[in-house]
């Protein structure tokens, strides 16, 4: 209380308040902001760092792109440098909004605001550079005191001596300065310049910085990165075409996308233009396609074929499991939403699958599935007279069982049982979540739709199924992302004897880490399938989200 | 992966609508009933052999019978011991009777203590942060706040490594605090502790406050108290139904948890069920399918259980956000 009165006394009585309240506030908040700070924003970070070293359990050197090369291939590189222009673009754009919110003020106190936010960047910048000096050396001191004697004083001495490492205390000493400079600026604005718009020119102008620097980082890693490649493939004598597939790959997406973008507006005009909008979209999307067809394959010449086909089955799994337990989903809770009694009663029954743990019920379908002849599945197909399958133990694709052409081999039949339980432990879970949605639906609608003599088909066809789209987008969305984390029933169904047919690409990854500890590879794979997700969030976003009816 | 339009579908869930389209049901009600009872049969149709197949003999499971000629019971006594999953020694005097030692092990008792552990933590530590989300006015709360929602869209598999870095040095600090006793790696704090700050709680849980009325506060305020004295005597008593769902569901995600326990256990002292369930079937492979099962069940009525007492929290919760623990 003292400090209250004194706190009252140096300040006034609001402001001391207002303190107090932002003290508690962040009182309240730090248990959970440290932990998160800890387990789930830094992590990315260090991730990253982690995937750009050869990495055994501790830091070994840095190594740059090779770990991204050794994944992709050259499509490695040209990842990097479509991130890089994306950090560019984003940088741009809060560059415009940033000079459009000076443009529109004439209040002279903006560019002091301005100052304090790109100084902000640029402290935020230092103080990554910083961890990322200080990570390696810190993370070699569970090595250094292991086996001795292990004292909190040795612990203390080693974490000294890091800080005080020479590369560290360089980079530390420029954060420090950094920060003060930042602090004592920020001060001045907020007790001299401020106006309505600081807040706003101040983070639009940190993140300015910090995109513009970054993209600037990420650019020169690149070339650097690539230059470096393409000597090295020199002095063994072969040429190394990054360049030139970085040029027709991103042509041929870019020509892809110009005309998906032609045939959609090319839908919607006249009669007479139609034609030709078409006729261009067309060739376009043929030229784009012959250049991915041609170059993709070189650019992946290099990679790692595991990670490939951990891809190619994930897409496969996704395209297997999401469209069947949509529909069969969609239409048991079409059947409950039905006047019928024990609607309580199915629902919680349809649930029980996708509760009970992972671990046991794939247990069941492990002993269901077995290859014996009387295994449980082989005794259901006999009654429609197919012959015993070896389902999990099986390797050939089923494609080559029904005696297909090799490109329409498709997954093993060991994937299919892991499709097929995925499926049934998902229906009940996209059925409840229908259910919900279809009552959302306002019954006036149907009755309309009635009295305008429609039919049941029509009803669902033009009312129940645009209005339900929301719910649709949200369940294959978390169905498409569950597909790429999908990890507890593979790891129990998978056998010997199918290998790695089986083999996603998150468990692919999580195999090189465990039983190979390259730490450093793994996590280059695992951001690789990070972009992947995010890509594939944004374009569902866009492409279904547009058709997504809100009402 | 919560989204903005699942909140109003949650409200429906509560009360379910009582008609749907009155149409004329062309398929007749007997075929909607013969269709959705297949949907049961297929449902729970797995469990019921199970639960059959785990009290029959290794060759009437081989043959696939569908129920067991006697029910054997010792299948259960053997699973629990082979596997591991459960064992309690109760050492007593031998003249006077008195308890002397009782000690419990086993994965069963791993699973509870890192389930007791992990919601108790987790509720310490959202609940004050959820608190200030939903009711306080701070610098930066909603740039925080979306920062905090950001990550949980990054997947896992990209978490696996720094957190398995972080939990090694953090060990081994914390081992040379505590001595050996203090490791992180193969204890209990790897295993808990990345999961306390769980943003999806603090999410649920802000929901919740924020519809609080403002006038208690008002109320509260008058009376003399602060925040703190508010949210334990006012909003905590007022929030049992999302700390149940908090509950309900750290409960499911402790017990299933597979992937992070299997990078950082090494024996058995605090190894889950999930893992040690794994280990077992993997390592017996075609083995004991019977013991198999047996193991299966016994994993799986803890969760059953909860499920048929705390269905609504269940279904409330995962409708709510989409996310199964």
């Amino acid at each position: 209380m003292a400090m209250f009165s004194a706190l009252n006394r140096a300040l006034g009585a609001r402001r001391s308040r207002l303190l107090l309240d932002n003290l508690t506030a962040y009182l309240f908040l730090a248990p959970a902001g440290l932990l998160i700070l800890l387990f789930g924003i830094f992590p990315v970070a260090f991730a990253f760092f982690v995937s750009l070293h050869r990495w055994r359990r501790f830091p070994d050197h840095y190594v740059g792109l090779a770990n991204y090369e050794k994944a992709l291939g050259n499509l490695g590189y040209i990842l990097f440098f479509w991130l890089a222009l994306l950090a560019f673009a984003a940088a741009a754009m809060m560059a415009k909004r940033l000079l459009r919110t000076l443009r529109t003020s004439n209040d002279d106190r903006r560019f002091a605001s301005l100052l304090a936010g790109l100084l902000c960047g640029y402290a935020a910048l230092l103080a990554i550079d910083w961890l990322f000096k200080l990570i390696p050396v810190i993370m070699l001191i569970p090595r250094q005191v292991r086996g001795q004697n292990t004292s909190l004083a040795l612990f203390m001495e080693k974490l000294g001596e890091s800080f005080s490492s020479p590369a560290v205390a360089a980079a530390g000493n420029l954060l420090l300065g950094g920060l003060i400079v930042t602090a004592l600026v920020i001060a001045l604005v907020a007790w001299r310049f401020r106006s309505a718009q600081s807040a706003q020119l101040a983070s639009a102008g940190g993140i300015t910085t910090v995109l513009l620097i970054s993209a600037s980082f990420l650019l020169q890693l690149t070339v650097s990165e690539t230059e470096a490649a393409i000597a090295a493939a020199r002095e063994t004598g072969e040429s190394l075409p990054i360049w030139s597939q970085l040029v027709f790959i991103s042509a041929g997406l870019a020509l892809i996308a110009a005309a998906w973008l032609i045939f959609r507006r090319g839908i919607k005009t006249y009669e007479n233009r139609r034609f030709a909008m078409l006729l261009v979209g067309g060739l376009m999307l043929a030229v784009g396609g012959y250049l991915l067809m041609a170059e993709a394959p070189a650019a992946l010449a290099a990679a790692d074929d595991d990670l490939l086909q951990g891809f190619w089955i994930t897409i496969m799994y996704a395209m297997g499991t999401v469209p069947v337990q949509l529909s069969i989903g969609l239409l048991l809770a079409y059947l409950l939403f039905q006047p019928i009694r024990f609607r309580a009663f199915f629902r919680m029954v349809y649930f029980i699958p996708y509760i009970t743990p992972f671990v046991a019920t794939s247990i069941v379908f492990r002993i269901i599935f077995e290859a014996g002849k009387h295994a449980p599945a082989n005794r259901i197909i006999s009654l429609v007279g197919i012959e015993p399958q070896r389902w999990i133990l099986e390797r050939s694709t089923i494609g080559g069982l029904l005696g297909l052409p090799d490109f329409l081999a498709g997954p093993s039949l060991a994937l299919i049982v892991i499709m097929i339980y995925s499926t049934w432990t998902y229906i009940g879970y996209d059925a409840v979540i229908f259910l919900a949605g279809l009552g959302n639906i306002p019954g006036e609608l149907y009755e309309a739709a009635r009295i305008d003599g429609a039919s049941g088909w029509r009803i669902f066809r033009h009312i129940t199924l645009p209005l339900l789209s929301p719910t649709v987008f949200f369940l294959s969305l978390v169905a498409i992302i569950g597909t790429f984390q999908a990890f507890t029933q593979i790891w129990i169904l998978r056998t010997g004897a199918v290998g790695n047919r089986v083999n996603t690409a998150s468990v692919y990854i999580f195999d090189e880490l465990q039983n190979s500890n390259r730490y450093g590879y793994a996590s280059s794979m695992a951001f690789v399938l990070f972009a992947l997700i995010l890509l594939m969030t944004l374009f569902q976003n866009r492409i279904m989200g547009r058709r997504v009816f809100y009402g | 992966m919560a989204s903005a339009g699942e909140g109003s579908s949650a409200a429906a869930m509560q009360q379910p609508p009582l008609q749907g389209p009155r149409q004329r049901v062309s398929l007749g009600a007997l075929g909607i009933y013969a269709l959705l009872f297949a949907g049961v049969l297929i449902a729970v149709g797995p469990f019921l052999w199970m639960i059959s197949a785990s009290f029959m003999t290794i060759s009437e499971v081989n043959l696939t019978r569908l129920l067991p000629e006697n029910l054997l019971w010792e299948n259960y006594a053997t699973a629990l011991r082979r596997a591991n999953f459960l064992d309690i020694e109760i050492a007593t005097d031998p003249q006077t009777g008195v308890l002397q030692s009782l000690s419990v092990s086993g994965y069963i008792w791993n699973s509870v203590r890192i389930t007791l552990i992990t919601v108790l933590g987790s509720l310490t530590v959202c609940i004050p942060a959820a608190y200030a989300f939903a009711r306080m006015k701070f610098v930066g709360r909603d740039f925080i706040f979306a920062l905090f929602l950001s990550t949980m869209m990054i997947p896992g598999i990209v978490m696996l490594i720094p957190h398995l870095l972080t939990v090694i040095w953090l060990g081994r600090l914390s081992e040379s605090l505590f001595g050996p006793a203090g490791t992180w790696f193969n204890n209990w704090p790897a295993l808990t502790i990345p999961f306390f700050a769980s943003v999806f709680n603090i999410f649920l849980l802000r929901q919740f406050f924020i519809q609080i009325p403002n006038d208690l506060w008002e109320a509260a305020r008058i009376d003399g108290a602060g925040h703190p004295r508010f949210l334990v005597s006012v909003v905590l008593p007022l929030s049992k139904a999302p700390i149940m769902t908090i509950v309900t569901l750290g409960f499911i995600g402790s017990w299933n948890a597979l992937m992070w326990p299997l990078l950082v256990t090494i024996n058995d002292e605090w190894r889950p069920i999930a893992v040690g369930l794994s280990n077992f079937v993997t390592a017996d492979t075609p083995g004991d399918l019977n013991l198999q099962m047996a193991a299966s069940v016994i994993t799986v009525v803890p969760i059953l259980i909860l499920y048929f007492v705390a269905q609504k929290q269940f279904t409330e919760g995962i409708a709510q956000t989409g996310i199964r623990g």
